[in-house]
């Protein structure tokens, strides 16, 4: 883990506001991803999550400072179709984001589209549908698949262009409790078996917990950086950042408010039924 | 007063080689001042079931009342019925079409047809309601507005109906923490203030115990759980987990506690409680 995926120098990104005044979503972001790393990005809304993910893959460019892919300037109009190739999106909504009729027609979409040669597709296609546990839907019609089975088949879509990092914006926002764990374990593995860097946006606190590595924007600022235990055992601040704690951390939080001597880095149900009922 | 669904079957595209039944007999009363949770599978048939609460999807079969009326007639006593009913949308950017906040927020009492002056009072009321300071957001585009603001214009635009009961189709999608908090705490506020019936489509489990007296489980179009959200989740856990539900985390906490030795109580249904009951068990105040 040594190699640098994103480097972000002073990244500003200037909006316009309701009154044509521009102000920075994005205000002088430092930030270094190694390769094979899994972020997770917390913030409350508006806070310029979406706005930094567009800029991993060239979907904006900054108005200050630089952004670079795998060392590639995304301000160089040139490097364009290498950036999208190294770095993979996939969005909230999943009926957006599947244009085919037939599962395994909407994977190979990609491909075909950067002229991957046709008896490569297959493979691929197959490769990719399996990994995300769907070669089994390849020819089903996309519209009669759960929204979990539609986000997974949205991430086959991205991998199958073998990126080395793939951005996920709020991918399990509009799914239900099964779909959610389906994303979150898909995504695990894609990182710890295919060790592709994984930028994973999301408001369930849960679902930052499986990160190596966790990142709170505030106001266009990142406001905390650090491991999961580092950042969620700071109950107090998060609340203020529009933030909560893992249930775990918040009931350990408050007992020790209470006068119980708990380890302060308590974040998962694991590690609190441990401290409060040792195993011998 | 009570919303009343009977036997009702609904087919989308009857009659087309697309055809798709979202709703097989469906049953169900709602009383206004009950507060309904409604979770179940995408697709089960929740956004279908629930637009059948206002008339605004005609069942293919079966029959539909609001306060004894039946929706399928036609005349001022239907329109009205069915305006008794506000409905917030899964997404609020359908919903809304005006060019300023108060020509959205405006547009339901005014064809009502109260005068300018009332109209004026009820969109301040209602902002006041939803925290949009009327100075600031009046005027603006509601276009232009966070996810968590343009829901609040929203729900604002059914509060100035003054409704009986309020319907709000997965509210919380895409808000961070606080957002969810704010907006609840105006729809917990609107529940007591008015004594309305409330129906919350979600796919929180947390939400469901929090807020509601009653949570309906909806699965392939039919209920096949309606009883007090506690409950539900207490004895059903396997059943939930079958349909792609889940129960909330802390009853997960809570279990595994329990089954190192501790004794809580059946009443945990949040980190306060559970904070609670664990400071009772260790004899802390
Ligand atoms: N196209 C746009 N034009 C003007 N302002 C925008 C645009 N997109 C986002 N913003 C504003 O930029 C800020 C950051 O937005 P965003 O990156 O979408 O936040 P997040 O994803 O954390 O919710 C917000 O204040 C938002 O209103
Ligand atoms: N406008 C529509 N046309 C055709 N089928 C639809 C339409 N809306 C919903 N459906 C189908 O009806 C079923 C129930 O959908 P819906 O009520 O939206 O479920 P939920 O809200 O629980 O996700 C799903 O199979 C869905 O694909
Ligand atoms: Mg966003
Ligand atoms: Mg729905």
């Amino acid at each position: 883990m040594e190699e640098t995926i994103i480097k972000l120098d002073n990244l500003t990104h200037l909006y316009r506001d309701n009154n044509d005044k521009e102000f920075p979503a994005l205000d002088s972001v430092n930030l270094e991803i190694k390769k094979g790393e899994f972020v997770a990005i917390i913030g409350a809304n508006g806070s310029g999550k979406s706005t930094l993910a567009r800029h991993l893959n060239a979907l904006l460019k900054p108005a200050k400072g630089t952004c670079l892919v795998a060392g590639m300037d995304t301000s160089d109009e040139k490097n364009l179709w290498n950036i999208r190739q190294t770095v993979g999106m996939v969005f909230q909504n999943p009926d957006n984001q599947i244009v085919a009729a037939v599962v395994e027609e909407d994977v190979a979409f990609g491909p075909e589209n950067i002229g991957v040669p046709t008896e490569e597709i297959r493979p691929r296609v197959e490769a990719a549908l399996k990994t995300v546990g769907m070669l089994d839907y390849a020819k089903h019609a996309p519209h009669l698949l759960s929204g979990g089975q539609k986000q997974r088949v949205a991430i086959a879509g991205t991998i199958v262009l073998e990126p080395a990092c793939i951005v996920l914006d709020e991918p399990t926002a509009m799914l239900d409790p099964k779909g959610r764990k389906e994303i979150v374990s898909t995504i695990s593995k894609l990182n710890k078996e295919k060790n592709i860097t994984v930028i994973y946006i999301t408001h369930y606190m849960t679902e930052a917990l499986a990160a190596d590595r966790v990142i709170v924007m505030n106001k266009g600022k990142i406001a905390f950086d650090g491991t999961p235990k580092e950042v969620f055992s700071h109950a107090k601040e998060l609340k203020e950042f529009g933030l909560e704690a893992p249930l775990a951390a918040e009931v350990a939080s408050e007992l020790i408010a209470a006068g119980m001597k708990l380890d302060k880095e308590i974040i998962t149900d694991e590690e609190l039924v441990e401290a409060l009922c040792p195993s011998n | 007063m009570s919303i009343k669904l009977e036997n009702i079957s609904y087919t989308y595209m009857q009659g087309t080689p697309f055809e798709r039944n979202a709703l097989d007999d469906v049953s169900v009363t709602i009383e206004k001042g009950e507060f309904v949770a409604i979770i179940g599978h995408t697709g089960s048939g929740k956004s279908t079931l629930v637009q059948h609460l206002n008339g605004l999807l005609k069942p293919s079969t079966g029959k539909a009342f609001i306060n004894d009326v039946d929706l399928d007639g036609k005349g001022d006593e239907v329109k009205k019925a069915k305006h008794s009913v506000g409905m917030v949308f899964q997404y609020p950017e359908h919903q809304i079409f005006a060019e300023t906040v108060y020509e959205d927020i405006a547009f339901g009492p005014r064809n009502k047809g109260f005068s300018e002056e009332e109209v004026e009072k009820l969109v301040k009321d209602a902002m006041s309601f939803v925290h949009l300071d009327y100075e600031e957001f009046a005027q603006k585009s509601p276009f232009n507005l966070s996810g968590g603001q343009m829901r609040r214009v929203a729900i604002a635009g059914v509060v100035a109906m003054a409704p009986d009961y309020l319907v709000l189709d997965e509210p919380s999608a895409g808000l961070d923490p606080m957002a969810r908090d704010v907006i609840f705490e105006e729809i917990i506020n609107l529940y007591k203030k008015r004594d309305i019936g409330v129906v919350l489509v979600t796919h929180s489990m947390e939400e469901a115990v929090r807020y509601a007296n009653r949570l309906l489980v909806v699965s392939d179009g039919k209920i096949i759980l309606d009883d007090a959200p506690k409950e539900i989740f207490k004895n059903h856990s396997q059943k939930l987990l079958d349909v792609s539900m889940d129960i909330p985390q802390v009853f997960k906490l809570a279990e595994s506690l329990r089954q190192k030795g501790l004794t809580l109580s059946e009443d945990i249904i949040d980190a306060k409680s559970l904070v609670a009951e664990i400071k009772k068990q260790r004899g802390i105040k």
